[in-house]
């Protein structure tokens, strides 16, 4: 117990000393403190027909509980789910697979670590609630109970399974980061689906988050005391003007033993994951797997690789003369390439039924949801873009190569570009031949937009993470229509020029951040 | 082409200081650095490959400042980093043809220089596949092909030897001394015997200082006369070595044969001076600078 303590330790330190967890912290504040808009916001973040709750303890603690919950729940997955991942680059897996510690206690390990980091964040989204209730001064007395009760019964157990998750993800999916988010958010998609339509269960024992459980209290209170006859809430960021609302006091939840049992069974179906997992895990024992992946494919391969006993047997004499071209056709050639081979082939299946939808779908359903859906799959593509040479340690190369900035920058840009612009081709198309030149000129726009959010965020951060969130939370908000989100434009603007200037100046600011930053680490190694 | 370097310092913060007034010029031949770890040697091939600037001084290739002027040594510039690595999922001849485009090498001849480059590193029965599947020695063995794509005049080798078997060793010692007929090599290994092999010149380096640099002969006159080798008994071997600087051992049928630095021999009638190599005027330099 003593040596897991150690791991577990050892593993969250690493994880949170990081430039990069700092900026989670620092977005953590800013969304914590936006689950509790200002009376005037032009967006709620729970609501029933009409209805808004007073800022009391209650509400306030719940809706920061709950909302932090299901955020979470979804980000947190792609947060934490590279524990194995960075033990298989740095190599460390392989002095682990070969110490005594058993499958069971490493990935134990990592889950723990991934829910302390995890609870780091809700730790902090609980302090800014109660921060967020003095702040907002409505004169309710404070009652601690009411923020620790909902972070407690929904929050803990909840990431706990988010968690398992993540090690589920990374034994049975490996480095396909892509696969392993359609399959979770498949996962939390159902999930939700069956929370609406078990609303009237009366304990909320299947629901992961508590939802059903706050909806059931929210709408019987309504119902009870205003004589409506509300079915469900609404939730999440909801944006629609500064709407007025009847106010009521709600007081919160009475927790029933039922429930807080479920809880203890949702830690342990999390545990039973991790336990399931270590069954089927590789121990870095990666190479002998893709050899033998290898086999299967071309049994040739393997009987090709000569003894090295006549290597180095090279006649410089004998090489043709040197032709120089400082072009950049083969580089956007090669990082084209790089873009397409990036993760797993099979996903192009799908990325080509999504192409084929957007062909004969209606114009404004794939405009809106399968245009930033498409774009969202390529995110592991996005992403590598600048920051594979680091990634692989080819930077050296890279960085001492001729005009690194001017050819290899741009290259890599423009072959982004390339594909954004044909993957949003069908889109393209359909709006030419509707004589929509606003809507063409918004979708190449934001088809930049997104391979230069890319880059800088890549470049800056030095990671794949920050982008991968922050462009997870942007296509969130697109399909939930959002209108200050919208970086493809496909909802109204009243000044749609402004717009576009709008979308454009972020472009060359991103642009701008990409190329200084870059200048300044291509000489400073 | 001479480089000559002027003065070069480089710190990180007050604290860490990897170069300190470092002077040196380079001609065409192999140049061996030599130093313990930490001493600069990979900060400064860094500079001369101008992946990281200097917080002072010069650096003139050819009379060109490459710190204001980079890219006057990158179009004649080929460099093995330490610890590089690789695009996994591109094939031999794909990232070759990848890493010629950063150089801005093209044309049609190309194809056919990176089928030779290939050929002679050993690597053409293994060019079609992806890379991520090569052991260590075939990586860099990539990584030395890549660095004589653009026909160098500099070459930068920073542990060139890690990974490869003692056959390949071999024929890259002959490669390098092939190419340094007309180029500038600057090789950093920890193995003496390497640079011993290979090396025209060697500069020793140590806390970012340049401590001596000269032709090999002249580096290991400095050590003559203080190496020694003595017969001990097993026991008496650790009080030895509290006394002078082992540089060897050698066991035998009952005893130990010491091989040490001292300005004096030792007492025992079995020391005797011996030729100094390379390794032990490393070994001396280092030791009597610190």
């Amino acid at each position: 117990m003593q040596y897991l303590y150690l791991i577990v330790k050892a593993d969250y330190l690493q994880r949170t000393r990081s430039y990069y967890f700092l900026i989670t912290l620092a977005v953590t504040v800013f969304m914590a403190y936006s689950f509790i808009p200002a009376q005037n916001a032009s967006y709620t973040t729970l609501s029933a027909s009409g209805y808004k709750g007073a800022y009391n303890s209650a509400w306030v603690g719940y809706v920061s509980g709950i909302m932090t919950t299901v955020l979470l729940s979804y980000l947190g997955f792609v947060l934490v789910n590279s524990g194995i991942k960075k033990d298989i680059e740095t190599e460390v897996g392989l002095i682990i697979a070969t110490t005594p510690i058993s499958n069971f206690k490493y990935l134990l390990g990592k889950q723990l670590s991934n829910y302390l980091v995890l609870l780091t964040i809700v730790a902090i989204t609980l302090v800014v609630s109660i921060g967020v209730f003095f702040y907002r001064g409505t004169g309710y007395p404070f009652i601690l109970s009411n923020f620790l009760l909902p972070y407690l019964f929904f929050a803990v157990p909840a990431l706990f399974v988010v968690a398992a998750l993540a090690v589920v993800g990374e034994v049975f999916l490996g480095k396909r980061n892509i696969l392993q988010f359609i399959a979770y958010f498949t996962l939390c998609g159902i999930c939700m689906a069956m929370i609406n339509n078990t609303n009237t269960q009366s304990e909320g024992i299947f629901d992961p988050f508590g939802l059903s459980l706050i909806s059931k209290s929210i709408t019987h209170y309504i119902n009870t005391h205003f004589g409506e006859n509300i079915k469900s809430v609404s939730f999440g960021f909801i944006f629609n003007g500064q709407k007025s609302y009847k106010l009521f006091e709600w007081q919160g939840l009475n927790w029933s033993t039922l429930f807080i049992i479920s809880r203890l069974i949702w830690v342990g179906l999390g545990l039973l994951l991790v336990y399931i997992s270590s069954l089927f895990f590789h121990r870095f024992d990666l190479k002998q797997s893709s050899s033998i992946k290898r086999r299967k494919e071309s049994p040739l391969d393997v009987v090709t690789t000569k003894p090295v006993s006549a290597s180095m047997g090279l006649n410089r004499a004998t090489l043709p003369p040197l032709t120089f071209n400082y072009g950049i056709y083969s580089f956007v050639k090669t990082e084209l390439l790089l873009l397409m081979r990036q993760g797993n082939k099979w996903l192009w299946l799908l990325n080509a039924g999504l192409w084929i939808a957007m062909c004969f779908t209606p114009l404004n359903i794939a405009y809106a949801y399968l245009l930033p859906i498409l774009l969202f799959l390529q995110v592991g593509r996005w992403s590598e873009l600048a920051t594979k040479e680091k990634t692989n340690r080819v930077h050296y190369f890279a960085y001492a190569s001729y005009k690194p900035l001017q050819r290899l920058l741009t290259a890599q840009i423009l072959s982004g570009t390339i594909l954004a612009i044909g993957l949003s081709f069908p889109i393209i198309v359909r709006c030419l031949l509707l004589g929509d030149s606003y809507a063409v000129i918004n979708i190449i726009n934001g088809a930049i937009f997104v391979v230069l959010l890319a880059v800088a965020l890549g470049i800056m951060s030095g990671g794949k993470k920050m982008f991968e969130i922050f462009f997870f939370l942007l296509t969130y908000s697109v399909v939930n229509r959002m209108p200050f989100t919208d970086y493809l434009g496909s909802l109204p603007h009243p000044h749609m020029g402004f717009f576009m200037l709008v979308v454009l100046g972020l472009n060359m600011v991103l642009l701008a951040l990409s190329l200084i930053t870059r200048s300044y680490q291509a000489r400073h190694l | 082409m001479p480089l000559t370097i002027t003065n070069l310092n480089k710190q990180y913060n007050s604290q860490k200081i990897a170069l300190s007034n470092y002077s040196l010029t380079i001609n065409k031949g192999v140049l061996g650095l030599l130093g313990p770890n930490g001493a600069g040697k990979s900060t400064l091939m860094k500079i001369i490959a101008t992946i990281s600037k200097p917080s002072g001084g010069n650096l003139l290739l050819d009379g060109v400042d490459i710190v204001q002027n980079p890219n006057t040594i990158r179009k004649v510039l080929g460099y093995l980093p330490q610890d590089f690595g690789v695009y996994p999922n591109l094939n031999a001849y794909e990232f070759l043809t990848y890493i010629a485009a950063m150089k801005g090498l093209g044309g049609k001849a190309l194809r056919k220089r990176i089928e030779l480059l290939l050929e002679g590193v050993n690597l053409t029965a293994d060019a079609k596949r992806p890379i991520g599947t090569y052991s260590g020695g075939m990586k860099q063995r990539i990584g030395i092909a890549q660095a004589l794509l653009n026909d160098p005049k500099v070459l930068i080798f920073d542990e060139p030897t890690v990974g490869l078997d003692p056959e390949e060793r071999m024929r890259f010692r002959q490669l390098i001394a092939d190419l340094a007929q007309d180029c500038i090599v600057i090789l950093s290994s920890h193995i003496v015997s390497d640079i011993e092999t290979i090396a025209d010149e060697v500069a020793i380096m140590q806390d970012g200082k340049l401590i001596t640099h000269g032709p090999q002969y002249e580096i290991i006159q400095q050590a003559e006369g203080k190496i020694f080798e003595v017969l001990l008994d097993y026991a008496a071997l650790n009080d030895f070595k509290q006394q002078y600087k082992v540089i060897d051992t050698a066991r035998q049928a009952d005893q130990i044969k010491v091989r040490y630095i001292a300005t004096q021999p030792h007492v025992a009638a079995s020391s005797i001076s011996v030729n100094a190599t390379l390794e032990d005027a490393y070994l001396f330099l280092t030791q009597s600078n610190k």
